[in-house]
């Protein structure tokens, strides 16, 4: 039964390595339009960031973050949802691909239809999202030998409760109809809300943001890993990001179990 | 043209705005969607400036913690009452249906053109008291002088035109680049930063300042968003002939690109 359960668990990972190889490749094929898209990403996301810039220029404080508190933080979510992205780029599309019977193809192979369906596709401007974290992380020293593992980790788990956070909403449309705007708008605020300090938000929107749109998850708490790393700190992001991943698996388990085809003729290649 | 032939020109154009109008009512989660972001992006900046200002003011004639909150409602009410047409273009043109649009008896971008003032009046309308609302809410008051707010009306709608116009440009740029978002993304962020569309421009460094008055943005955000600090009819005709002036290079731009888009086409399928 162990021995089941771990060769599973290898060809899961196999699996999705090769998926990840060829995402990578898709990518690369079209060399012009990946590195127009990342770059674009980029030079967006700094924009977007620099709001942070003036502001802090005039107010040198908010709520006791400064400029580099915000820029870990931005480094973070950044680089959580560029890997969230690019690895499992299908998650933005689940609850239509639920709606439109897509998942037809996907359940008669023999590989796990979650890992399938969000990992087949990617996001090539994710790639600028996840270089624009990495130079943010690097800008306020998160990348130091010293501090490189409780910055992988803050990363890692940003990444995965923001994936999580997305397949849980999105597999909503098992049993409701005309949940893709829905969807794609709640997961949106759960990254709208992640950029901003933590300070801001008090009393029953913090229980909001940590429940209903995990940002506290995605944002707050891994950076404050990142800023004032500690076990404690880094024992709570990783319960959290193992919490959120196994509702996603419960909750798209449950899903599948009600899933109805959509009689769709089509093929995989 | 005869007096009928553009009459019955101009019924076609208001036919497909009003089945714009029709299909974005149809789709109530999206217009519900914007509503509850306004909301969101209010309430996160609400905090940002309770946390910054407290009970006192900061450096811009007649904004307080209040004027502040009805500035960004007025900003993110003219950005986000515009639709991403851009991306039905970009559709069409990589599908290549494009070409099936272009046999109808009206111009392809004027007709995009209709359908997006369709769509961008009925979200004018439904966002406009959606702000108000939030505002209050949460500011817990109109702005000082509130009669600014009705200047803020006619400048909201021609920046919503002008945005409109911006956003046809990028669509066409897919009969070129074919994937428009990097350029949507540019332009947008573009109109965040040097439209101050969070923060008013008064904040910001006067060297960023003088810069971003040399681009339609400011005349697009600021000028309208400025009418919550106070009555001020002069500047706001100064900010309606600004937009009118940018409004009428963006149709000739506009124009001129629909002119190369014509002779360039050539169908990717269909």
């Amino acid at each position: 039964m162990e021995r089941t359960r771990a060769s599973r668990l290898a060809g899961g990972l196999r699996f999705a390595r090769a998926l990840v190889a060829m995402n990578l490749r898709a990518s690369l094929a079209l060399r012009g339009a990946f590195l127009l898209q990342a770059a674009f990403m980029v030079v967006n996301n700094l924009a977007f960031f620099s709001i942070w810039w003036i502001l802090f220029e005039r107010f040198p404080e908010i709520g006791g973050w400064n400029l580099s508190d915000v820029t870990t933080l931005f480094g973070v979510v950044a680089s959580g949802y560029g890997l969230s992205v690019v690895f499992a780029g299908g998650v933005r599309d689940l609850a239509r691909a639920i709606e439109d019977g897509e998942l037809d193809t996907l359940l008669v192979q023999p590989k796990p239809v979650l890992l399938h369906a969000v990992a087949s596709r990617t996001v090539a401007s994710g790639w600028g999202d996840l270089a624009t974290g990495v130079g943010m992380l690097w800008v306020c020293g998160a990348l130091q030998p010293s501090a490189l593992a409780s910055t992988f980790l803050a990363v890692a788990t940003s990444a995965c409760v923001f994936t999580a956070s997305g397949v849980i909403v999105q597999s909503l449309a098992f049993w409701i109809d005309g949940m893709q705007t829905f969807a794609r708008q709640v997961w949106e605020f759960t990254l709208t809300f992640s950029l901003y300090p933590r300070p801001l938000f008090s009393g029953q929107i913090s229980f909001v943001l940590y429940t209903i749109l995990p940002a506290g998850f995605v944002g707050f708490l891994p950076a404050e890993l990142v800023r004032a790393p500690s076990l404690p700190l880094a024992a709570a992001a990783l319960g959290a990001s193992l919490a959120w991943t196994w509702l996603a698996l419960f909750v798209f388990a449950r899903g599948l179990r009600r899933y109805a085809s959509g009689n769709r003729i089509g093929a995989r290649v | 043209m005869s007096r009928s032939r553009l009459a019955r020109s101009a019924s076609k154009y208001a036919a497909i705005a009003g089945a714009a109008v029709r299909r974005a009512l149809a789709e109530r989660a999206v217009l519900a969607g914007r509503v509850v972001f306004l909301g969101a992006i209010l309430f996160i900046f609400s905090r940002v400036w309770q946390t910054v200002v407290g009970g006192g003011a900061i450096a811009i004639p007649g904004a307080g913690k209040a004027e502040l909150i009805w500035y960004l409602a007025v900003t993110e009410w003219c950005l986000l009452s515009v639709p991403p047409f851009f991306l039905s273009i970009e559709a069409e043109v990589r599908s290549g249906d494009v070409a099936c649009r272009l046999v109808r008896p009206v111009s392809y971008v004027g007709a995009q053109l209709a359908e997006a003032f369709g769509e961008t009046a009925l979200r004018l309308a439904v966002l406009g008291p959606a702000a108000a609302g939030f505002a209050l809410l949460i500011a817990g008051s109109w702005p000082a002088d509130p009669r600014g707010l009705l200047l803020a009306l006619p400048l909201g709608v021609l920046s919503s035109v002008l945005a409109v116009l911006s956003m046809a440009a990028i669509g066409l740029s897919a009969f070129w680049i074919v994937d428009t978002s990097p350029i949507f993304w540019i332009w947008q962020k573009l109109a965040f930063v040097l439209g101050g569309l969070l923060l008013p421009l008064e904040l910001y460094p006067s060297w960023l300042r003088a810069l971003a008055r040399f681009s339609p943005f400011p005349a697009m955000l600021w000028g309208p968003g400025r009418m919550a600090f106070g009555f001020a009819p002069g500047v706001a005709l100064e900010t309606f002939l600004e937009l009118a002036i940018w409004c009428a290079l963006a149709a000739a731009g506009l124009a001129a690109l629909a002119t190369r888009v014509r002779r360039r086409l050539t169908v990717n399928g269909g």
